[in-house]
């Protein structure tokens, strides 16, 4: 172990794990840590004072630090940090509605929900915002809410952060469930980050995997991050609820159960006086491909950059058809503006989870490959036997998809009959 | 008019990656750029300032390097560039970054009421989409996600119409100012600087500004206002892969045994033989 010129047994921080995320440097007491043009935090041996913190803060361990003395005494500070979260109570589900109906991925989070609820030894709670909503309070029930919270209002019929975040934020403050989950869609996600905001608690987006550390009670919540590249689990321990989103497909959906008993509760709102936004038009699906929703689609044939021919296309519409699937394609498909953004899959297209995906010259990127992991089949087609998509496929076939393609249409159409 | 745009420097995301083997980052040759969602912003506001006047200022909350992102802006023409770095905003997670930024929107309305913010839809290294309405919602803006198009100000009556891209369509929408608009990358295609913007841009002063400068409470900056801590970080999951068939060999055989692989799961055989029903 180092010391420095005082000689004070001093902390190091090991370049190759270090991850940039500025921690240590907030906590290190005499500001002896500052982030060098590299991208990673160095620690000045002369203004180290061993103290410690900068080890125990460390998410991956990237801090070289051995003085057991002083780690305890660290963690023992960082334990005396106040703010209790007693009170709280239940896994609450924010559940969209959209066009009068219950949003599919409000269906799955009941699912988590009640997975986490379990753990804990809980109840699962819906929260339904909107104007004549009674029907999906109940479907909520069904899906397996224990009780549901119900604001009915005309003046709720339109979305508007503003006047969404202060109710949801006041029904978590009547409520006080301990967990806050809500699906990482469009209105989701803007939601999700005004309620957070207005609660002061932490909000971790677009989570693939949720469970409760049995120890602590915490939620866990696992998200990729760095464009996918990297996975991070992630704990809120001083405040409530967790708040949680989760893009759609990524949790299996309960089964319905029409028998299920709950109980609906109807609280009192009012809304505050506001200048608010009017919504003045809505356009349809306006861009081009309009109304095709891949995400929905049971069995995909997804064109890649080996694949981006539209002499060639028949033979991928045709495969689709054979398999009663949907044409899609990845990145490099839609900017060579062969086919539209809305049927691309991938980190920056659409997050998908068909039964059966069946990738075409894709080569798969890491970005295409996290947007595919709900997949419950995956076949590939490459010619380059080292693609990565291979490596996540349940099954591969190396060739040129111009003479594997059609004899695949062939066999399967043989098979169905 | 007064408009803010706030700009992120981030690790060039496609390059960052775990070592199979050793299980740290590999981060040799990761360069930082800006925020491509932010610069479409920052494209956003040079154009609603000449088309209705006023001023723009750049933000960017960060190590001192990210002056090189605020740099980036000044050349496209940004009025002023503000660099918001101080150990104590260290660690922050999207709650204690909305509450420095809007401390610093607050800060700069003293001088010049600040009439629009103009953020990126989300950060390409994080994703999260958060910072944006936070920052709306801790100075209390009109917030408007997603848009694709700024269709008027009125400054008269303090009205803004935009276009937001949603699901399922367009929703054109109107609402009062001051308004925080996050902004998708299709709003506006970003200039590129001309030489003598850029020789410029070198030489125009940054402003840097620490806590004290927001008059920011020490309680909710950085790791301490921030309720979300890594636990760890690992690989996404690995898979090995299933077998694969070369078709250069037999064309039909490899076909053939391909898909006997696939429909060996005879739940999914029989899902797919009633075409995906029950």
């Amino acid at each position: 172990m180092a010391k420095n010129t005082k000689g004070i047994e001093v902390a190091e921080i090991l370049p190759d794990r270090c991850i940039a995320c500025r921690i240590c440097i907030g906590e290190c007491p005499t500001a002896a840590i500052e982030l060098t043009p590299d991208g990673v935090a160095h620690i000045d041996p002369e203004l180290c004072i061993g103290c410690g913190k900068c080890h125990e803060s460390c998410p991956v361990d990237a801090v070289k630090f051995e003085r057991k003395m002083k780690r305890r005494l660290a963690r023992e500070e960082r334990g005396a940090l106040p703010e209790p979260v007693g009170g709280y109570d239940g896994v609450a589900v924010f559940i969209e509605v959209a066009g009068g109906a219950g949003v599919q991925v409000s269906w799955e989070l009941i699912g988590k929900a009640r997975e986490l609820a379990r753990a804990l030894n809980s109840r699962v709670l819906g929260f339904v915002l909107g104007s004549g909503v009674d029907a999906v309070a109940r479907e909520a029930v069904e899906y397996g809410c224990d009780d549901v919270y119900v604001l009915d209002d005309p003046r709720l019929l339109q979305y508007l952060p503003a006047v969404y975040g202060r109710a949801l934020a006041d029904l978590c403050e009547k409520v006080r469930p301990e967990i806050l989950l809500m699906g990482a869609t469009h209105l989701g996600r803007d939601l999700a980050a005004v309620v957070a905001t207005l609660l002061k608690t932490g909000l971790t987006a677009d989570c693939t995997g949720l469970s409760i550390e049995e120890e602590t009670r915490l939620l866990l919540m696992t998200r990729p991050t760095f464009g996918g590249n990297i996975m991070a689990t992630i704990f809120c321990e001083h405040r409530r609820p967790q708040m949680s989103t989760v893009r759609p497909m990524v949790m299996r959906p309960p089964e319905k159960d029409p028998r299920r008993q709950g109980t609906i509760h109807h609280p009192p709102w009012e809304p505050p006086p506001m200048d608010l936004p009017v919504l003045v038009d809505f356009i349809q699906g306006v861009s081009p491909g309009s109304g095709i929703d891949i995400t929905r689609s049971p069995a995909l044939v997804v064109a890649g950059r080996g694949a981006c021919d539209p002499s060639s296309f028949h033979l991928i519409e045709e495969l689709a058809q054979a398999v009663g699937g949907t044409v899609a394609c990845s990145r490099p498909v839609v900017e060579s503006g062969f086919m539209p953004y809305e049927r691309q899959v991938g980190q920056t297209g659409r997050t998908v989870a068909p039964k059966l995906y069946i990738g075409i010259g894709v080569s798969g990127a890491i970005q295409h490959l996290v947007a595919i992991q709900g997949a419950e089949k995956i076949l590939a087609v490459n010619s380059d036997p080292k693609a990565p998509i291979f490596k996540v496929a349940d099954v591969g076939i190396v060739g040129n998809y111009l003479e594997v393609v059609p004899e695949l249409i062939a066999q399967l159409k043989k098979r169905t009959g | 008019m007064h408009i803010v745009c706030c700009i992120k420097q981030v690790p060039d995301t496609a390059e960052v990656k775990i070592d199979p083997d050793t299980n740290t980052l590999v981060r040799t040759g990761v360069e930082s750029i800006s925020n491509p969602y932010d610069i479409v912003a920052v494209e956003a506001a040079l154009r609603i300032r000449e088309r209705y006047g006023g001023r723009v200022t750049a933000l960017s909350m960060g190590p001192p390097q990210a002056e090189s992102s605020l740099r980036e802006a000044l050349a496209m023409g940004v009025d002023d560039g503000i660099l918001l770095s101080d150990r104590a905003f260290a660690g922050s997670d999207t709650l204690a970054t909305s509450y420095t930024l809007g401390c610093a929107v607050r800060r700069l309305s003293l001088d010049d009421p600040v009439t629009l913010v103009l953020c990126g839809k989300q950060a390409i290294d994080g994703d999260t989409a958060q910072t944006g309405p936070g920052i709306a919602t801790r100075l209390g803006f009109t917030q408007f996600t997603y848009v694709t198009e700024v269709d008027w100000v009125d400054l008269e009556n303090g009205r803004i119409q935009v276009k937001r891209k949603l699901e399922d369509g367009l929703e054109v929408i109107r609402g009062p100012l001051p308004a925080l608009l996050t902004v998708e990358l299709e709003l506006a295609k970003p200039r590129r600087a001309s030489l003598p913007a850029l020789v410029r841009s070198l030489r125009a002063p940054v402003a840097n500004w620490d806590a004290k400068a927001i008059s920011a409470s020490p309680k909710e900056l950085g790791l301490k206002g921030s309720p979300t801590w890594v636990r760890r970080i690992s690989s996404p999951p690995a898979k090995t892969g299933g077998p694969l068939f070369y078709a250069g060999e037999d064309l039909r055989e490899s076909v053939a045994q391909t898909l006997d692989i696939l429909f060996s799961d005879k739940t999914f055989a029989a899902k797919f033989m009633n075409r995906w029903e029950a």
